[in-house]
């Protein structure tokens, strides 16, 4: 890299104004998009789920359907599997404040979601849950 | 040039090829090529073409052809007859068939996963990083969060990679060796021994130097690093943070030196603190509050511009009196006087102000450059840390003092200054994957955009009461723990009511007898288990506890499409280019050996868990379509290789195209090496979770009888003594340490008979390095044989080095000496098991984040006559 010293500069280089803006990722949560079920409720969310490792142990059910309301965000996904499945399951997923481990990994549709509150614009999903606890040392 | 199908016309052999491929002497993992000749390896070399190790590779490296071809590797699966366990006990090894291994493997499994999969412990070493992904899988898979490292973590870890996280976004730090001109290191050898990328950082401090960087190395022990320093400037063990505190009280409280704006912009300096300690906070948003000197009110931190943030003053808001977060970190500093550190570390209080002096001055505040075209803070000077000055009860506070030389001045992740190991990608260019930034998380932190794991630094999780059997739940600023293994770890378990024991153990390659703390502690542990399975290519001392031995490939039969960990682990810092290279097989595996990779999917359709597997897979891979596993479709661990190399780089960028070009690389921008001024993110020069963290952990485990030290638990750092040092029998006059032998690697590459030559010709590597001035004192002499006695009666035996090279108080011992299996009958009987010398239990590991406390204070008995 080519590099030039700006030696005794006068004035400290200002921190916050040297954002790019572009190289920040976006904060706008995108919604959860899919092609609309013929045979589904306008107000109702299809939900396919499924549990894999420690989740599954948890439950006896490891694949399920349900249905949610819309308008519906993945929180409300996983509200209902919490109700569903009960507070062993849900601790397992979200914390005392609601927010999601960080271990608990969740897609839908096959895409990684982060935020619970991703918006669902379908009138159907599916989703999968798995807990990926994971340390290293080193 | 093409690696492959290089014919030596001349000799006419039928088989001469460079491969490419990865190292896996130490966890640095750097990129080579190996000469195969007739189907025998016969020269392995760095491979200049990766950014990984940058053509160079360190005598381990070159010497992994003695390990992979020592008589004494495993060839065949081997099932114990003697059902005792124990140190020294013979397990009566009689060599089974694989289908009678995994047949009983299995039924154990299947077992144990229909009562409560949580009983199954995954252990594996950390030396093969490219195991990582495997065994992390096969453990989220079969449903148990019980996963270790053995010693990795508590020993290098807990402390540097948690507040390297929270404060640069990475895995660990390093100069920015491309333009540092002041480097001062706190037990770490970064640039000068073996860890993350080693080969390529000992090129980056080579040059460093030669360009004329001043290197301060403080440590007890001149030996790697400080060798090669401008200055040692050695202290007494374990007081890391009385320096680096008095260092930064000199610069901001002596020499006002301090960089205003970076602490403004970047950090949470100017956020306004309470007299309870917490964030004075917006009633309505819970946001914290900043003063605006423009508008003369609190206003939350979002809403004020950075340059108009107080960072001083006492000011009241709603009826409450407040100050901001680097008013009380002033305040704070006060009490570190140069004199008191000179007390507590024995290094005097002049060389202390002069450190801080120079330290400030060269920092050169305020100073740009410009790189490639960009204008950037140009701030050159570095404080790092590692294993060393974080391996202590003050674990947190170690590190993070040192780290506040850094953001003091600024010098975070800019030009010149400490770097994270690559915290920000911008992704492959043409498929945009592997793409990773850190983003602000709560009040405005910074959260890591790559991680080794979910378990983040920051935010830190809610503590919780414990379900796992290292109890990270409730610590949650620990990762690797204790508690597996502890003397103690019943009586935690039996506190925290949890509802079930470990049964069942998988060990990847982890010698944890020898490398967590004293023997007995852990062999007790490991006897405990109903059922062990190991993954060997030698039987080692843990090996031997183990009720079915399976045979594994080295790293020279092996394939993976990930052997380093992208991009915070092995890719060197700074300037250069991403890369991404492959392990691949040069041989094929000898008698009945199998890859444990292939082994643990095997495993998992014998058990039932494909589909588990397979998800998690996808979950720690990030496959997407069209590439994710499907269902429970047996795919092949080289299928899943493939998969995940076209998920990243396109579908014409598989697995083949790998083995053939070995690597893929392309250039790093200066907004993504240094994106510090790039990133909309603050890091804490004031710890205020700390507190509430603190008390919750207490409100759990108070109640249950286990009492929080709450002065470990305090918004900034301080200097909190070790049990070593508040020792006061008599004649125990010595702090005993270790340290990590250059030519060697954890304790496994003892058995590589050119290693063994090296630390045989090596005066330090199998002794015990004593000052000889105090030596003298004492009637000790060079080569006289004698015991390292502990506080608690543990002792080990070995013969003096007298040296002026360490300090007065200090007895250095090579690593993980010392082994005693017949299975590894090269490393059998050399040098000192200091590990023997380590307590296991609660009053002995870090209450922040459980890190061991890796000093004793011993005495000296001569176990012989002086001649």
């Amino acid at each position: 890299m080519l590099t030039s010293l700006s030696s005794g500069a006068p004035t400290n280089v200002r921190w916050d104004e040297v954002v790019d803006s572009a190289f920040v990722q976006s904060s706008v949560v995108p919604a959860v998009q899919s092609r609309r079920d013929e045979h589904g409720s306008a107000c109702d969310l299809r939900v396919h789920a499924q549990l894999f490792g420690a989740l599954a142990s948890i439950t006896t059910e490891r694949m399920l359907s349900l249905v949610v309301p819309k308008p519906a965000t993945v929180a409300t996904v996983v509200a209902a599997l919490g109700a569903r499945l009960g507070d062993a399951f849900l601790a397992r997923v979200v914390d005392e404040t609601g927010a999601k481990h960080r271990y608990c990994r969740l897609f839908v549709g096959g895409v990684p979601i982060e935020d619970l509150r991703t918006p669902i614009n379908a009138d159907s999903i599916e989703i999968e849950m798995i807990l990926l606890v994971a340390i290293e040392g080193g | 040039m093409n690696m492959m199908n290089v014919m030596n016309t001349t000799a006419q052999p039928i088989d001469d090829v460079w491969i490419p491929s990865s190292c896996s002497l130490c966890y640095g993992t750097c990129s080579i090529l190996a000469h195969r000749v007739d189907g025998v390896v016969v020269k392995i070399e760095g491979n200049p073409e990766s950014a990984v190790g940058k053509g160079r590779l360190c005598g381990k490296g070159v010497s992994g052809i003695m390990t992979h071809y020592d008589p004494n590797r495993l060839t065949r699966p081997l099932r114990r007859t003697n059902p005792k366990k124990g140190l020294n006990e013979d397990p009566k090894w009689k060599e089974i068939s694989w289908g009678e291994a995994l047949d009983e493997i299995c039924a154990v499994l299947k077992k144990v996963r229909a009562e409560d999969p949580r009983k199954l412990v995954v252990q594996r070493t950390t030396t093969v990083t490219a195991s990582r992904i495997p065994f992390q899988t096969f453990a989220a898979a079969f449903g148990t969060p019980n996963f270790s490292v053995s010693g990795g973590g508590q020993h290098c870890g807990n402390g540097a990679h948690l507040i390297s996280g929270i404060m640069h976004a990475s895995w660990s730090v390093v100069p920015d060796f491309e333009h540092c001109n002041y480097a001062i290191y706190f037990g770490a050898s970064k640039g000068h021994s073996a860890g993350h990328a080693s080969c390529s950082n000992m090129g980056k401090a080579a040059e460093a130097r030669a360009r004329g960087m001043k290197m301060i190395v403080v440590d007890p022990f001149c030996n790697f690093a400080a060798a090669k320093a401008s200055e040692w400037v050695p202290l007494r063990v374990g007081t890391d943070a009385a320096l680096a505190l008095a260092m930064c009280n000199v610069m901001v409280n002596e020499l006002g030196i301090y960089d205003g704006p970076y602490l403004q912009a970047k950090t949470n300096a100017p956020y306004l603190v309470g007299p309870d300690k917490l964030y004075v906070r917006h009633p309505e948003t819970k946001q914290p509050l900043v003063w605006d000197a423009q508008s003369s009110t609190a206003r939350p931190y979002t809403d004020v511009k950075a340059a108009d943030m107080a960072l001083e003053g006492e000011f009241t808001v709603n009826g409450t009196p407040c100050r901001p977060s680097f008013h009380c970190l002033r305040d704070h500093l006060r009490k570190f006087t140069p004199e008191w550190a000179a007390e507590i570390s024995t290094i005097p209080a002049t060389t202390v102000r002069r450190l801080a002096k120079e330290f400030g001055t060269e920092a050169r505040v305020g100073s740009t450059i410009v790189v490639d075209g960009v204008t950037l803070p140009y701030r050159p000077v570095a404080a790092i840390a590692f294993r060393g000055s974080q391996g202590h009860m003050n674990s947190v506070y170690n590190f993070y003092a040192v780290d506040l030389l850094n953001h003091l001045v600024g010098a975070a992740d800019v030009v010149g200054s400490c770097l994270g190991f690559n915290p920000a990608c911008h992704g492959h260019p043409e498929t945009g994957k592997l793409r990773y930034i850190p983003s602000a998380g709560p009040d405005g932190l910074m959260v890591t955009g790559m991680w080794m794991g979910y378990h983040y630094p920051y935010p830190p999780s809610e503590p919780r009461l414990p379900t796992n059997l290292g109890l990270q739940d409730l610590f949650v600023l620990g990762m690797t723990s204790p508690f597996l293994d502890s003397t103690d770890r019943e009586e935690m378990w039996e506190r925290f009511d949890l509802p079930y024991r470990p049964e069942v153990m998988v060990n990847f390659g982890a010698n944890l007898v020898m490398s967590i703390a004293n023997k007995e502690a852990v062999a007790a542990s490991l006897a405990k288990y109903k059922f062990m399975v190991s993954f060997d290519l030698f039987l080692t001392e843990t090996s031997n506890f183990a009720d079915i031995v399976l045979p594994d490939c080295s790293y020279l039969q092996s394939l993976d499409s990930r052997s380093n960990f992208p991009f915070i682990f092995s890719l060197p810092a700074g300037v250069g280019e991403w890369c991404w290279p492959i392990r691949q097989p040069v041989l094929p595996p000898d008698g009945e050996q199998r890859n444990c990779a292939d082994v643990l999917l095997e495993i998992a359709d014998r058990v039932g868990f494909r589909a588990d597997l397979n998800a998690a897979y996808n979950a720690s891979l990030k496959l997407q379509a069209p590439h994710r596993l499907e269902g429970e479709t047996r795919y092949s661990y080289a299928q899943i290789c493939d998969a995940e190399l076209k998920n990243n780089f396109g579908s014409e960028r598989g697995l083949e195209w790998f083995k053939e070009q070995g690597l893929i690389k392309w250039k790093k921008k200066p907004a993504e090496v240094y994106w510090r001024p790039f990133v909309d993110v603050r890091v804490p020069v004031y710890w205020e979770f700390m507190l509430p963290i603190g008390n919750k952990i207490a409100a759990i485990a108070e109640p249950r009888g286990l009492k929080i030290p709450m002065e470990y638990y305090q918004p900034l750092p301080d200097f909190l003594p070790c049990t070593s040092h508040c020792c006061q029998k008599p004649d125990f006059d010595f702090y005993a340490f270790y340290y990590r032998d250059i030519v060697h690697t954890n304790s496994f590459t003892m058995e590589n008979p050119w290693l063994d030559e090296a630390a045989r010709l090596d005066p330090f590597s199998y002794t015990i390095a004593i000052n000889r001035a105090q030596a003298r004192k004492r009637a000790l002499h060079d080569g006289q044989l004698v015991w390292i006695e502990n506080e608690a009666g543990r002792k080990v035996k070995g013969r003096l080095k007298l040296t002026e090279a360490i300090h007065p108080e200090g007895i250095g011992i090579g690593a993980m000496c010392g082994h005693w299996s017949d299975g590894m009958p090269v490393a059998k009987g050399k040098g000192v098991f200091f590990n023997e010398l380590l307590e296991l239990d609660w009053a002995h590991v870090s209450p922040v984040n459980n890190n061991l406390d890796l000093c004793a204070k011993v005495r000296i008995v001569p176990a012989e006559v002086t001649p």
